[in-house]
C-alpha cells in the first residue's frame, strides 16, 4: 500500500534523514528538516483556527515554503485549496469564500481549480484514495526511484505538477522546483546537482521551446535524462520524433492526465514508433473505456469526489462512479487508448484549459467594448493562443493594452489574451449565440 | 531605439507591464520567446538562452542594452 505524501515524508525523515528532499534555488532542505517544519506549520494553522476538513485557501509560489504548507494542511486534516499565485485577488476572496461556505465529506484532502471536463472554472473535490493512487500509478508506471532529481517547472496549483511532488518524495527522491522555464539556464544548471538521474515534465509548448532556444544543451545533457513526461495537450509527431533523436536513450512518456481523472494511461513514445495521439494502456488503478460516441470515459481509485456545491455539473461528468471526459479517442488493436481531439468550446492553452466565455465576460467590462468573441489563434512557438476579436463601442478606439491589462485584472494570467483584433461585428447564430463554429474554422 | 523597443514589444505582449521596475518578475517563457523573436526580426541579431537572465530582462532599458551589445557585436 502507497503512503501519502506525508507518511512518506516522515517515513524517509527517519531513515535518510539527510537526504535532500526539495531544491529551489540556492534553497535545499532535508527530509529531516522537511517534516519538522511541515509539523510546526500544521500546528500554527490549527492555532490559527484551522479545522480538520476544512479548506484552507492559499496561493501555489513556487517554492519549498508552498511544499510545507501542503503538506501542513494535510497534516493537520484539513483540504489543500492552491491556487494560481498570481490570481487576482477578487478571484482569490471569491473562491475562498465558495469553499468556505460548504461542508465536505472526511476524505477530501484537496480542492484544485480548473476549467477541465465542462468548461467552467470549478473546484475539483480529491480525496486521499485518488491522490495515493495517482501516486501509484505514476511510481508503477513511470518508474520514481530513490536516485531519482524530479524538475517541476510548472504551476504547483496545476495538477500535472503538483502531483509529482507526491510520486517523488513517495520514492525517496528529490524535487526541484523551478518557477518556469523563462530561465533556461537554471533549468539546465539542475544538472549539474550531483543526482544521477533527472526526469520532468513538460508541456508540449514547452518541449519545443527547448527544442528550438536549446536543443545542443537539451543534447548534452542526453546520458542524465531518465525521462521526460509530456501532456495536458497534444504533441506532434515531429516534436516526438526530434525530442527522441535528443535523448535516444530516455523514456519519453505521453500521459493522459486530469483534475478530474488523475492520471491515468501513459505511452512511451521512444518505441521507434512515435505515435501522434497515442497515450499507451491504462495505469494500474485506472480503467478506460470508449464511448460508441467516442468519448473518453475513465474509472477507477483516481478519479474525483465531484465538484464543489456543483452537483448538477458533477451528476453532468461523474455517472455510476464513470468520469465522461471531453477527450475524444479510440482503442486500437493492440488495446491502446489513442486522442482524437475535444469535445466543446474549451481552449487548451498549453495545458490550461480556457472556456472563452469567462475571457469574454471579463472583456465586455471593459467601457469601451461593445461585443467581442474569444477564439484560439496560433502563436509561431508556442502553439495555441488566445486571441480577442473586438466590436468598439461608437467613436471608441480601445488599445491592445488597455484591454489585456483590464482583463489581467479579472482573470488569471493564462486567460489573457496574447493577440487582439478590431473588427466591425461578431458573427452569431440565428437565434443570437455566438458562432463559435465560424471561428474554428 | 527605447521607444520603438517599447513600442514593439508592448503591442506584442499587451498584459506585460513594461513600466515594472522588475519585468523578468511580469514574464512568463512565452514573454521571453516573444521578445526574442520579435527583437530578433527587427535588428537581425540572435539569441540564446544564455540571454534569459533576471539581469537582462530587469526592465526594458536592460532589453535596449542588450540588444546594442548584440549589434555592437555584429
Amino acid at each position: 500500500m502507497t503512503l501519502t505524501l506525508e507518511q512518506s515524508i516522515c517515513h524517509y525523515a527517519q531513515i535518510t534523514p539527510d537526504k535532500t528532499a526539495a531544491v529551489c534555488s540556492t534553497d535545499s532542505i532535508s527530509y529531516a528538516t522537511l517534516w519538522n517544519r511541515i509539523v510546526e506549520r500544521a500546528e500554527q494553522l490549527r492555532t490559527e483556527g484551522l479545522e480538520a476538513h476544512r479548506p484552507y485557501v492559499f496561493r501555489a509560489t513556487q517554492d519549498i515554503d508552498f511544499l510545507v504548507t501542503y503538506c501542513a494542511i494535510h497534516h493537520a486534516k484539513a483540504i489543500a485549496v492552491p491556487l494560481e499565485h498570481k490570481a487576482p485577488e477578487e478571484i482569490f476572496d471569491a473562491i475562498k469564500s465558495e469553499v468556505e461556505s460548504y461542508t465536505y465529506a472526511e476524505d477530501i484532502v484537496d480542492i484544485l481549480y480548473t476549467t477541465g471536463t465542462t468548461g467552467k472554472s470549478k473546484g475539483v473535490m480529491l480525496s486521499e484514495t485518488a491522490l495515493v493512487s495517482c501516486t501509484d500509478n505514476f511510481i508503477a508506471d513511470l518508474h520514481f526511484t530513490e536516485e531519482l532529481l524530479f524538475i517541476i517547472s510548472g504551476p504547483l496549483n496545476h495538477i500535472a505538477s503538483l502531483f509529482k511532488m507526491h510520486p517523488t518524495l513517495s520514492a525517496g527522491g528529490t524535487v526541484c522546483i523551478l518557477n518556469g522555464l523563462k530561465d533556461m539556464n537554471a533549468f539546465f544548471e539542475v544538472f549539474d546537482l550531483p543526482y544521477t538521474k533527472f526526469a520532468t515534465f513538460l508541456v508540449p509548448a514547452s518541449i519545443r521551446l527547448i527544442m528550438q532556444l536549446a536543443y545542443d544543451k537539451l543534447c548534452s545533457v542526453s546520458d542524465k535524462i531518465d525521462f521526460i513526461e509530456t501532456g495536458a495537450a497534444p504533441i506532434t509527431k515531429q516534436d516526438m520524433e526530434q525530442l527522441c533523436k535528443a535523448l535516444p536513450k530516455a523514456r519519453l512518456y505521453n500521459t493522459l492526465g486530469g483534475t478530474e481523472i488523475g492520471a491515468v494511461c501513459t505511452y512511451n513514445f521512444n518505441d521507434g514508433r512515435h505515435l501522434e495521439g497515442c497515450i499507451g494502456y491504462p495505469m494500474k488503478n485506472s480503467t478506460v473505456e470508449v464511448t460508441p460516441e467516442g468519448n473518453i470515459v475513465v474509472s477507477g481509485r483516481t478519479i474525483m469526489s465531484g465538484y464543489v456545491g456543483d452537483e448538477h455539473s458533477t451528476n453532468q461528468v461523474l455517472k455510476e462512479g464513470k468520469i465522461y471526459s471531453a477527450d475524444l479517442g479510440y482503442i486500437d488493436s493492440e488495446g491502446m487508448i489513442h486522442l482524437k481531439g475535444r469535445q466543446g468550446d474549451v481552449i487548451n492553452i498549453g495545458g490550461f484549459k480556457v472556456d472563452p466565455s469567462e475571457v469574454e465576460g471579463a472583456a465586455v467590462s471593459h467601457p469601451d467594448i461593445k461585443d467581442c468573441i474569444c477564439i484560439a489563434a496560433t502563436h509561431p512557438v508556442i502553439g495555441t493562443v488566445l486571441k480577442l476579436l473586438v466590436v468598439p463601442n461608437e467613436g471608441a478606439t480601445p488599445t491592445t493594452r488597455s484591454m489585456a491589462q483590464h482583463i489581467k485584472t479579472l482573470l488569471e494570467p493564462h486567460k489573457v489574451p496574447t493577440y487582439y483584433e478590431i473588427v466591425d461585428s461578431i458573427r452569431r447564430t440565428y437565434n443570437g449565440k455566438l458562432d463559435r463554429k465560424f471561428y474554428k474554422n | 531605439m527605447r521607444e520603438k523597443i517599447y513600442a514593439l514589444l508592448s503591442e506584442a505582449l499587451p498584459a506585460v507591464d513594461f513600466d515594472a521596475d522588475f519585468l523578468f518578475g511580469e514574464l512568463d517563457s512565452l514573454g521571453v520567446v516573444t521578445i526574442f523573436i520579435i527583437l530578433s526580426k527587427e535588428y537581425d541579431i540572435s539569441f540564446d538562452t544564455t540571454d534569459v537572465t533576471p539581469k537582462n530582462f530587469k526592465n526594458i532599458d536592460s532589453i535596449v542594452r542588450l540588444v546594442e551589445q548584440k549589434l555592437a557585436k555584429q
